[in-house]
């Protein structure tokens, strides 16, 4: 496959990922401010911590000491000089699908098109004053739409393969990012009287990533932390989860570069191997002794060298 | 629905008794029955299908190139099979005819020492490339693709206005536009046998896969676009995703060695044939303009040395030129010793004197045009210039004469257009597609373009104008071959 086309691919599939997660995030945010008393000096409101997670907050234009939420949701939604916002993420996947159609298909390339067309129109201001949840509910849908019709769709080929490479590795990024992020009001000591607020907190962050419900059903005990951090880290089924991603990462490079399971056709897969072995035989505990920052950390530094390594090897021919 | 209707020009729909001409007839009384609101209905349908598919140009002029789409007109164009046929052997005849003399030009020059075409118009004319000189072409075939543009006068004879042989644009809504026809108005087609279009794309592969350098018998092929921001970039993608080729762009291709490759995910991998979609001027910096960088530097060596087929040919755009334009009928009489069977709209060349004066003294009612523009862009239309324009256009003709050519204001046919909820009629043309490769094949349709303005005579995309889907009749429709056929015996009922 072209250079140039794989590396589209990779994008679009980079970005579609991450404006379902922003959508989903903001979404959640929303919720959760909506119905709890969230006092100033616990950190970051669940809507303003976005700019955090999406590193953009030194571009937010306003005074951020004591931002508006609708200010801040219509940036990271609406604002094209925000690069993270999710019209600026849908216009450069459409710009990626666009020099992809032939690849992609028409059904794929025909619903980024229109959800990129959607949210730059006077329909998506009008659900986002009516109430930007059911917005953020549209956007989300259409990302699961272009993502179902790539599941069934198209052929396990390289172009499947780079969609998905970076789908998943954007998945791990960002709730690698969305831990980092919240890990230090998450794991602080709390008094009694607050515990009810940190159990709303652990389950926003679950709701966050869809895994409220997965991992009730798989826990079956009380949301705590050491429970809640495993599955969404090293649970092997759940297909958010960081080992998940992992694992479709190293599955799709392996079938791109065609290598055997004795090898390694380049360095990406070597460090994606050594990431996915590492999570299988992790034990939480053991992420805790570490310090769950050091080990968050260290992952997006892993994650970082992946993508470097990807470009490398693939895209700068 | 149709009262109202003006009748002017030739109408395609309506004899000059208001009564449809009889292929027309079934279309004419759908419509009634269908009446406007129902037709804005599916009208809309069509803009948000094709809006969303991305089916889309870009205007140039603004700060920055906006996407918009052609705009689309729902009433179909028919095209009846006698009339068809005579196109088909017109087109055929032509096509083959230029390609006979692009590849005289660049290497015996019969035609100039025989002075039926006089040498210096040849090398005087922007599309000639004296790199081409004695170059070999795989199976001596330059024009693989062209477009030829029809219209009909007052009289409903079609003739020949324009020749398109370098890279002519349009095929994609060609089939897009009955792809969304099937969809609106699937009833229609009820009414009539039309003949499909959707084996261009097809047809299109054959033939490069024909230009393929010798030896090899599974060519790579490759669409080259300039890139996402070019105006037909739509059609691009399309056409590659149709034949299931890559499109590429200039960086993604690289000479090695007297060879072509693209660059892959797995190393540099050979190709064989490029349908190229850009000029001439920019496919290889090299040898034409050293500021581009869509291009692939050392192509022409590559070609040259026969190592890639390349369509079309370079040079061809000699044939497109104006200047040459007139020539064409005796083009077709020198190298195939027949008469054309389409002919040309009569032209006035400024450099004969008596047709010089002719133009200076009728600018008001002629059209003037720009031997190499195209577009509608560098045209006068007298009719419609104002004072100011017309000795503007004086000036360039007397400075220049080779540079212009003139011809009496035609009224272009007009068909029935939806236009603000009523149908009306608007001047139309056609551009067929013709593809050379093993045999000549006509694609059986074409872009019918329609200037939506009222009354204008200026049909180009770039200029507002509109498309039709085009419908070549064949045979009997299957509404007609269904009341033909006997009905099966009613099974047997009991009590």
């Amino acid at each position: 496959m072209l250079s140039r086309v794989a590396e589209s691919l990779y994008w679009m599939g980079r970005y579609i990922e991450r404006a379902e997660n922003v959508a989903r995030l903001l979404d959640i945010g929303l919720f959760i401010e909506l119905d709890s008393e969230i006092g100033p000096g616990e950190g970051f409101a669940p809507v303003e911590i976005a700019l955090t997670i999406l590193a953009c907050r030194d571009d937010f234009p306003m005074d951020v000491s004591a931002p508006s939420r609708d200010a801040v949701l219509r940036f990271l939604t609406f604002d094209r000089a925000n690069h993270q916002s999710i019209l600026s993420m849908i216009s450069r996947a459409r710009e990626n699908a666009r020099g992809t159609q032939e690849a992609i298909g028409v059904d794929v390339w025909s619903e980024v098109n229109r959800l990129h067309l959607f949210l730059g129109g006077t329909r998506a201001q009008r659900k986002f004053v009516r109430g930007p949840s059911s917005l953020f509910n549209a956007i989300k849908n259409s990302c699961l739409l272009i993502d179902g019709m790539i599941q069934n769709t198209l052929p396990r080929d390289e172009v499947y393969h780079f969609l998905e490479l970076g789908r998943h590795l954007e998945r791990l990024d960002v709730l690698c990012r969305i831990l980092r992020a919240k890990c230090p009001v998450l794991t602080q000591q709390v008094e009694d009287h607050e515990a009810p607020m940190q159990l709303v907190r652990w389950t926003s962050l679950l709701r966050s990533c869809s895994a409220h419900g997965p991992f009730l059903r798989s826990e079956r005990e009380r949301i705590e932390p050491e429970g809640v951090i495993r599955f969404l880290v090293l649970d092997s089924e759940f297909p958010r989860s960081i080992r998940y991603s992992a694992a479709r990462c190293q599955e799709s490079l392996e079938s791109i570069s065609g290598g055997d399971e004795d090898a390694y056709g380049c360095e990406a897969e070597r460090i994606l191997g050594r990431l996915e072995s590492d999570l299988r035989y992790l034990d939480v505990a053991e992420i805790f002794d570490r310090g769950l920052l050091k080990f968050l950390d260290s992952l997006q530094v892993t994650c970082h060298r992946v993508s470097d390594e990807i470009q490398r090897c693939f895209f700068l021919m | 629905m149709f009262s109202g209707y003006n009748l002017a020009a030739y109408d395609e729909m309506f004899g000059s008794d208001r009564t449809p001409r009889p292929h027309y007839a079934p279309l004419h009384d759908r419509l009634i029955d269908l009446g406007p609101a129902e037709i804005e209905r599916r009208h809309k349908v069509a803009d948000l299908t094709m809006r969303n598919q991305g089916i889309t140009f870009t205007v140039y002029g603004r700060d920055q190139g906006v996407e918009r789409i052609i705009p689309f007109d729902p009433i179909p164009r028919l095209v009846s099979a006698p009339e068809w046929d005579r196109i088909e052997r017109g087109l055929k005849q032509r096509v083959r005819a230029l390609n006979l003399f692009i590849r005289d030009i660049y290497h015996n020059r019969s035609i100039l020492k025989d002075r039926v075409v006089p040498a210096e118009l040849i090398f005087g004319a922007s599309g000639y490339r004296r790199d081409c000189l004695g170059l070999r072409v795989p199976k001596d075939i330059y024009v693989h693709v062209s477009g030829i543009d029809l219209i009909r006068d007052a009289n409903g004879e079609y003739l020949v206005l324009e020749d398109n042989c370098r890279t002519p644009s349009g095929v994609s809504y060609v089939l897009k536009n009955r792809q969304v026809m099937k969809q609106i108005f699937p009833f229609l087609f009820e009414e009539y046998n039309v003949r499909p279009v959707d084996d261009y794309t097809d047809k299109l592969l054959s033939v490069l896969r024909y230009i393929a350098p010798d030896g090899c018998s599974d060519p790579t092929v490759v669409v080259l676009t300039p890139g996402m921001y070019n105006s037909a970039y739509y059609e691009h993608s399309f056409l590659a995703r149709q034949m299931g080729v890559d499109l590429v762009e200039g960086r993604d291709l690289v000479l090695d060695r007297g060879q072509i490759f693209r660059r892959t995910t797995r190393g540099l991998e050979r190709v064989d044939v490029i349908y190229r979609r850009l000029d001439d001027d920019f496919l290889d910096p090299l040898s034409f303009r050293p500021d581009s960088i869509l291009g692939v530097a050392g192509l022409m060596g590559a070609y040259r040395a026969g190592n890639i087929g390349l369509a079309n040919s370079l040079g061809t755009g000699v044939a497109d030129d104006k200047g040459i334009y007139p020539f064409v009928p005796d083009i077709i009489k020198y190298y195939l010793d027949e008469q054309p069977v389409l002919n040309n709209v009569e032209t006035f060349r400024p450099l004969v004197p008596s047709h010089r004066s002719h133009i200076l003294e009728n600018l008001e009612s002629l059209v003037v045009k720009a031997v190499d523009a195209s577009g509608g862009y560098g045209m006068l239309i007298g009719p419609a210039s104002t004072k100011a324009q017309r000795e503007e256009f004086r000036r360039k003709v007397e400075d220049n004469p080779r540079g212009y050519i003139a011809q009496p204001t035609i009224q272009l046919s007009r068909h029935p257009t939806f236009v603000d909820g009523h149908l009306d009629g608007r001047h139309v043309d056609l551009r067929p597609f013709v593809l050379y490769g093993e045999d000549v094949f006509v694609l059986p349709g074409g872009l019918t373009r329609v200037a939506l303005p009222e009354g204008s005579l200026v049909v180009n995309s770039s200029q507002g104008g509109g498309t039709k889907d085009t419908w070549v009749l064949q045979g009997t429709s299957p509404a007609d071959a269904r009341r033909a056929s006997t009905r099966p015996t009613a099974a047997e009922e009991g009590p």
